[in-house]
């Protein structure tokens, strides 16, 4: 928070110097379901922001750093629904999230029971739109074990699971998953598989699940393999995130994603199937999204004698380009 | 002895009236079926989820402002206020009154377990429902590390038309919250007992601050001279004066209302020089209500 100060209508501007992408998508909305913004600063808020992406989610992850208590998970799941929504929320972004324990550190069996114990304290909270992410990393019995239970949660509280699919051996990886949460009884309908790439999105569309992409550089799909995949396979049940966490990774995928298919001559209809409605619709199945609440920068409940917290809410905006810092 | 220091079923069963005054049947129903559980059997995982699920089935719409059975409420509840809440808010609050509280500790920590697992709108029904929670002299802690908090909402719950904090913080406590609201820009004026609670040590602080602004080129908000009606002094008195020739008018006017109030005898002679300024505050027409909505507007 920058404390009290005096703002200028120029400090509520957005800076002058816009890349020629931004134009080619100007006045579209997008909703990224899937980016760790825990692990992003206040300038990508910004840059989202400046680039119609109105909504995302936050999966719960894995923080980069083993965590050795339950407490840790317990203080990470109240920040998602805690501060990450309130800083998100003053620039104008919407900030639902995804409960779940991680595939990695499901391996630690002994503090993976404890956060099976404390996860129901937290997937009925209000913005929780649904499981996720959980999955397989390495594919072993525990990671097998835990995404069972949790499978079992998301059915019995109605939520969609966000399923994360491993970067090794990734097909017999993905399959799996689905084979496990078919065989929990699970509609395929009420599950996002995520991380897809050619090898596997076929098999994900025609079981009937939806197939995320994550537009990630050098380790995931990169956008113009994207367009190739919306060419091939249109724009059902396919949708876009970033995925942008700790590692380098792009808060700006999705918008810039769209700006390329639009390049490419891949229909507005189906630019906005895949970057925005298609999260959406998965995700609203949790009942816990309301789009009337998009790219408002404070929701009613948050609204005080009609007072927000900046003056309409807006965060001052930093020049960058100059040595000066005021 | 109970545990609560007002009428605690009274006002419950008017924060219910009000519920049902909404216009809600469907938010109602299931409001009172909930309760009607709660009441029968009361058990610690059902109050935490009806908690949690309240924003689901009632929605968030702002409260009906002529629903709210003002006169009652203020002679029950002193200080407590409901206006612009929406309703998942009220029904939390009304929704807590429902935890048996003959237990202390039991209580404690149901209201504590409350608090450590709850997301941003639940934080700010917690903290909105101090004024009326059992064993009001157990909040304190909880109440100063909330405002410790950078959540908006949450700061707003605790400082903006809360009677708690004024009644029961102590003064090092109070002293943050009147800060941390001056830095997070909070509408002044609704802090309840702002110039009751006013002391020594918060003169002092509120004017190293503003020293600290104005070496930056900072202005700072006018209604923090308020603070220093009764803590006027020989070094002090030299920001009042400063205020005093400020080409801006709120400003010149906050150093009069600080005159005006003062018994230092030099404010009273400054004032003085100025009767047109004098009677602009006799008439009312100068006042600390009138600079806020000056500088809300601006």
């Amino acid at each position: 928070m920058c404390g009290i100060h005096d703002l200028t209508e120029q400090d509520l501007q957005p800076l002058t110097h816009s890349p020629a992408w931004l134009d080619k998508i100007k006045g579209m909305r997008f909703f990224d379901p899937h980016v760790h913004m825990t692990s992003r600063t206040t300038d990508d808020y910004q840059a989202m922001a400046d680039a119609g992406v109105v909504a995302i989610i936050e999966p719960a992850f894995w923080l980069g750093q083993p965590r050795t208590g339950v407490d840790s998970f317990r203080d990470y799941y109240s920040s998602l629904v805690g501060w990450e929504r309130f800083r998100s929320s003053q620039f104008g972004i919407k900030h639902y999230c995804t409960i779940g324990l991680n595939s990695k550190e499901a391996n630690n069996e002994k503090l993976a029971e404890a956060v099976m114990e404390i996860l129901p304290q937290f997937i009925y909270k209000e913005g929780v739109v649904g499981i996720g992410e959980i999955g397989f990393d390495d594919q072993t019995p525990l990671e097998e074990k835990y995404y069972r239970a949790q499978l079992e949660l998301a059915k019995e509280a109605g939520l969609p699971v966000q399923i994360h699919t491993p970067h090794r051996d990734k097909k017999q990886g993905t399959r799996r998953s689905m084979d496990i949460a078919i065989e929990h009884g699970l509609d395929p309908h009420m599950v996002i598989v995520d991380h897809n790439n050619e090898e596997t999105v076929k098999e994900v569309l025609d079981r009937g699940f939806w197939a995320a992409f994550t537009i990630y550089p050098f380790t995931k799909m990169g956008n113009e393999r994207m367009v190739d995949i919306v060419k091939q396979y249109g724009s059902e049940r396919i949708m876009v995130n970033s995925a942008a966490d700790w590692g380098i990774s792009d808060p700006l995928a999705v918008p810039k994603t769209a700006a390329l298919m639009h390049e490419s001559g891949i229909d507005s209809n189906d630019i906005h199937l895949v970057t925005y409605i298609n999260a959406l619709k998965a995700f609203a199945q949790s009942g816990q999204i309301n789009e009337a609440d998009f790219g408002i920068v404070i929701d009613q409940s948050e609204k005080f004698n009609g007072s927000t917290v900046l003056r309409g809410g807006q965060q001052p905006r930093h020049n960058k380009n100059t040595t000066i810092i005021r | 002895m109970t545990a609560f220091v007002y009428d605690h079923v009274k006002v419950r069963a008017l924060l219910g009236q009000l519920l049902h005054n909404q216009d809600q049947p469907k938010a109602w129903e299931w409001l009172q079926k909930r309760r009607e559980i709660q009441e029968k059997d009361p058990s610690s995982q059902q109050f935490v989820l009806t908690f949690t699920a309240i924003p689901r089935f009632t929605g968030k719409q702002p409260l009906l402002p002529s629903s709210i059975p003002a006169e009652e409420l203020a002679s029950l509840a002193p200080g407590f206020f409901v206006y612009d809440w929406t309703l998942d808010r009220l029904a939390r609050v009304w929704w807590l009154l429902f935890l048996p509280s003959d237990d202390k500790s039991f209580y404690l920590q149901q209201i504590e377990n409350l608090f450590n697992a709850a997301e941003m709108n639940e934080l700010a029904a917690l903290y909105s429902a101090l004024p009326l929670l059992a064993y009001p002299e157990e909040w304190i802690t909880r109440t100063a590390e909330g405002i410790r908090s950078n959540i908006g909402p949450v700061q707003e719950a605790i400082m903006v038309q809360n009677p708690y904090p004024a009644k029961w913080l102590p003064e090092p406590a109070w002293n943050q919250l009147v800060m941390k609201a001056i830095f997070t820009e909070k509408p002044l004026q609704d802090i309840q007992g702002l110039r009751q609670r006013a002391n020594q040590a918060l003169a002092n602080i509120i004017t190293d601050f503003a020293h600290e602004r104005q070496a930056a080129g900072r202005s700072v908000n006018p209604l923090q001279w308020q603070l220093l009606e009764n803590f006027l002094n020989e070094t002090n008195f030299q920001d009042i004066t400063r205020l005093w020739h400020s080409a801006y008018n709120v400003e010149k006017e906050a150093a009069a209302l600080v005159c005006y109030h003062s018994q230092y005898q030099p404010a009273k002679d400054l004032l003085a020089n100025a009767p047109e300024i004098l009677a602009e505050v006799n008439q009312g027409s100068i006042s600390w209500d009138v600079i806020s909505r000056k500088i809300n507007l601006s």
